[in-house]
C-alpha cells in the first residue's frame, strides 16, 4: 500500500509540475501586463513602465526561458511565488484568501453530499414512480442553469423576502458585517451572511451526486449478490442497505475525493455574485490585471488540490473495494 | 464522410433482416435506422417539448431584431432604466440600450458559440480520443499521460486566461476557440475507453493487415462506430458550452461591449438587481430555455439512439 501511494504521488508530482509549467506559458504568451499602462492617461514613459515591468518579472521584452527560470528558482528556493503587477506579492494574497473559501464551502459541500446521496437512494428506491420523476425533471432542470442565473435569482428571491419581513434577514453580500467580539451574535451574523451562497453551492452539487448515486444504486441493485440476498430471505430494504448501497458508495466516494478542487475553484461565480473576497474573486482579479504571477499562483493551488483529491481517490478505492488489487 | 458509412451499415442490416424474414417465411414491413430512432424521439414528450422550444428560440435569435424598432448597439437617451413598456418591450438598461434588442443579439452569440465550439469539441475529442487508444503501446502511454496532464489544472482557469486578450467584435470567435483549445480533454479520455473494445473487432484487424493507412481506418471505422456517443455528446456539449460562455462573460472575461451575449447581460443586469430587475430577467428566462431545450433533446436523442438504452418499449 505505501509503495504504491508513493509511487502514485511522485507521478502527480511530476503531472503538476509540468501542468503548472505549461500554465505559465500559456499565460505569459496570452496575458499582457504592458497593456494595464498603455491604457494609462497619460501614458508612462517606457523606461518605467520596463522597470517596474522587469520588477515582477513579466516583462514581455525579456525572453520567456529567462523568466521562467528565474520563476522556478524563486519558487524552488523561497516558496516566494512572485509578484503582481502592483508589486504585491501573490503567495500571501492567495494564502490569505484560502480561509474565506473554506468558510464558504464547507458547509455546502458537507450539505451537497449528505443532500444529493440521500436523494439518489430514495430515488433509485422509488425507480419511474412519481417521485423520482418529479425529483429527476427538478435535478435536469438545476442541472443545466447556468450559476449565474441560479445565483442571481436567490439574490432576487432573498430580496423580496427582505422587503416583505421589512428588516434584512439575509446578506447578499460578503461572509460577515459584525464587529464586536461575542461569538453568539457574530456567529448568527455569519449564519446569514452565508445561508444564501450555500443554498446555490448546495444545490449545484448536490444534483450531480444526486444523479450519479441513483444510477449507481439502480446498477448495484440489480446485481445477482443483491438477488441471492432477496432469495435467502432478506427483506428488501435490508439487502439494499446491507448489499447493494455499500458498494453502490463506492464510486460516491471517488467522486467526493475528486470535489476537493472544486471545493476551491468551483466558486468563481458564487463569490463574484456576494461579493465574497475568496479564491475565486480573486482570481478573476488577477485575470483582469493581466497579473501573470497570480493567475498561476491560484492554477497551482488548484492543480495541488486536484491531485490531492485524485491522491485520496486512491486511497479510498483501496480501502473500500476489495475488487482493487495493489500491486 | 459519415454519411456513406452510415448508409451502408444500414442497407447491410436490412439484407439481413430479410435474409432472415425470408427463411422463416414471415412477412414483415421493414422500419429503417431513421425512423425508428425518429419514433423512438417522439414517443418522449420532453424531448418534442425541447426541439418546439429551441426551434422557437433560433427563430427569435434570426428573426428578432425585425420585432424591435430598438438596435442593441444604439441606445435610447430618453428613456433610461425604464420598466417594459410597448416601446422597450422588456425595459431598457441603465446606459438606454434596449433590453429585447440586446436579448435577441445575445441568444444568437450564445447559439454560435454553444454550438461551433461543442462541435469542435467532439471533433477534437473524437479524433484524439481514438487515436490514443488504436496506436497502443508507447503512443498511448505518451497521450494518456499528456491528457492526465492537460486535466490537472482546471479548465476554467486556463479557459480564462487566453480569451482574456481577445476583444471587440472578433472576440467571440476567440472565445469560441478558449473553450474548444481546453474543453475536449474530459472528452476524449472517455472517447479513448470506449475504443479499447472497438479496436479489437475483427474488421479493424483486416484493414490494419490490408494496409490501411491507419488514420483512414480511425476516420473509417473507428469514430463512425462512435456515432451515436458522439451526436449525444455533441448535443449535450452545447449546454456545457453555453454555461462556460455564460460564466466568463458574465465575469466580465468574455464577450465585451460593444459585443454582447446573455451572459453580458445578465452582469448588467448584477449591478441594478435592486432598481431595474427587468435587465436580469429576460436574459436568465432565454438562457433556461436554451440549456433545457438542449438538454431534454439530448436526453430524447440518448434514448433514441443508444443500443442500450431500455426506455422504451418495441422498436
Amino acid at each position: 500500500m505505501v509503495r504504491f501511494l508513493v509511487r502514485r504521488l511522485a507521478n502527480y508530482v511530476v503531472l503538476l509540475f509540468v501542468a503548472v509549467s505549461f500554465t505559465y506559458f500559456v499565460a505569459s504568451y496570452f496575458m499582457d501586463p504592458r497593456s494595464n499602462y498603455l491604457s494609462r492617461h497619460p501614458i508612462p514613459p517606457k523606461a518605467s513602465i520596463d522597470l517596474s515591468l522587469t520588477a515582477a518579472n513579466i516583462n514581455d521584452e525579456d525572453p520567456l526561458l529567462g523568466r521562467y527560470w528565474r520563476w522556478l528558482t524563486n519558487i524552488v528556493l523561497h516558496w516566494n511565488w512572485g509578484l503582481s503587477p502592483d508589486q504585491d506579492p501573490v503567495g500571501a494574497a492567495v494564502s490569505g484568501r484560502i480561509g474565506a473559501s473554506l468558510q464558504l464551502v464547507t458547509l455546502a459541500t458537507i450539505l451537497s453530499i449528505v443532500v444529493g446521496v440521500a436523494i439518489g437512494v430514495f430515488t433509485a428506491i422509488r425507480q419511474y414512480r412519481w417521485q423520482d420523476r418529479v425529483l429527476g425533471g427538478l435535478a435536469t432542470f438545476f442541472l443545466v442553469i447556468p450559476t449565474a442565473v441560479l445565483a442571481l435569482f436567490v439574490v432576487l428571491g432573498a430580496i423580496w423576502i427582505n422587503k416583505g419581513l421589512g428588516f434584512r434577514l439575509f446578506y447578499v453580500t460578503g461572509l460577515h458585517s459584525y464587529e464586536g467580539s461575542q461569538f453568539g451574535p457574530w456567529l448568527l451574523d455569519f449564519l446569514q451572511h452565508l445561508v444564501l451562497p450555500t443554498i446555490v453551492l448546495t444545490i449545484i452539487s448536490a444534483v450531480t451526486y444526486h444523479l450519479t448515486q441513483r444510477t449507481y444504486l439502480l446498477d448495484t441493485m440489480n446485481a445477482d449478490y443483491v438477488r441471492t440476498a432477496r432469495a435467502k430471505g432478506l427483506p428488501l430494504n435490508k439487502a439494499i442497505r446491507k448489499h447493494a448501497l455499500r458498494t453502490s458508495l463506492i464510486p460516491t466516494a471517488v467522486n467526493v475525493a475528486f470535489s476537493i478542487a472544486s471545493v476551491f475553484t468551483g466558486a468563481v461565480i458564487t463569490e463574484s455574485v456576494f461579493a465574497i473576497n475568496g479564491l475565486g474573486r480573486y482570481f478573476v482579479t488577477t485575470i483582469q490585471q493581466n497579473d501573470i504571477n497570480g493567475a498561476v499562483c491560484i492554477a497551482a493551488f488548484a492543480g495541488a488540490c486536484t491531485l490531492a483529491g485524485a491522491l485520496l481517490a486512491d486511497v479510498v478505492v483501496a480501502w473500500l473495494d476489495p475488487r482493487v488489487r495493489l500491486s | 464522410m459519415a454519411d456513406p458509412e452510415l448508409s451502408v451499415t444500414t442497407a447491410q442490416m436490412g439484407k439481413d433482416l430479410a435474409h432472415d424474414v425470408g427463411s422463416t417465411g414471415e412477412q414483415v414491413r421493414r422500419t429503417g435506422r431513421l425512423a425508428l430512432y425518429t419514433r423512438r424521439f417522439l414517443r418522449r414528450p420532453s424531448a418534442v417539448a425541447g426541439v418546439v422550444v429551441l426551434a422557437l428560440l433560433v427563430l427569435f435569435a434570426l428573426f428578432g431584431d425585425s420585432l424591435t424598432r430598438w438596435g442593441y448597439d444604439e441606445p435610447d437617451f430618453l428613456s433610461l432604466a425604464s420598466p417594459p413598456s410597448g416601446e422597450h418591450l422588456f425595459g431598457t438598461t441603465q446606459g438606454g440600450s434596449d433590453v429585447f434588442a440586446l436579448v435577441v443579439r445575445g441568444l444568437g452569440r450564445s447559439l454560435m458559440i454553444g454550438i461551433l465550439s461543442s462541435l469542435a469539441i467532439t471533433l477534437v475529442a473524437a479524433v484524439v480520443g481514438t487515436a490514443v487508444a488504436f496506436f497502443e503501446g508507447w503512443v498511448e502511454k505518451v497521450g494518456m499521460w499528456i491528457l492526465d496532464m492537460l486535466l490537472v489544472i482546471p479548465s476554467f482557469l486556463l479557459i480564462a486566461m487566453i480569451v482574456r486578450s481577445s476583444s471587440g467584435t472578433s472576440g467571440w470567435l476567440w472565445l469560441t476557440l478558449g473553450i474548444t483549445a481546453f474543453g475536449w480533454v474530459g472528452y476524449a479520455r472517455v472517447l479513448r475507453t470506449l475504443t479499447l473494445s472497438l479496436r479489437e473487432l475483427d474488421y479493424v484487424h483486416a484493414a490494419r493487415f490490408m494496409g490501411v493507412r491507419s488514420f483512414t481506418i480511425i476516420w473509417r471505422h473507428l469514430i463512425p462506430n462512435l456515432g451515436s456517443v458522439l451526436i449525444i455528446q455533441t448535443v449535450l456539449g452545447v449546454v456545457t458550452a453555453v454555461n462556460s460562455e455564460t460564466a466568463l462573460s458574465f465575469l466580465g472575461l468574455g464577450i465585451k461591449a460593444p459585443d454582447t451575449s446573455l451572459g453580458t447581460i445578465l452582469q448588467m443586469g448584477q449591478g441594478v438587481v435592486q432598481t431595474s430587475p427587468w435587465v436580469l430577467l429576460a436574459p436568465a428566462v432565454a438562457l433556461i430555455l436554451l440549456t433545457l431545450s438542449v438538454q431534454l433533446i439530448g436526453d430524447g436523442l440518448r434514448d433514441a439512439i443508444d443500443p442500450h438504452s431500455r426506455s422504451g418499449g418495441k422498436a
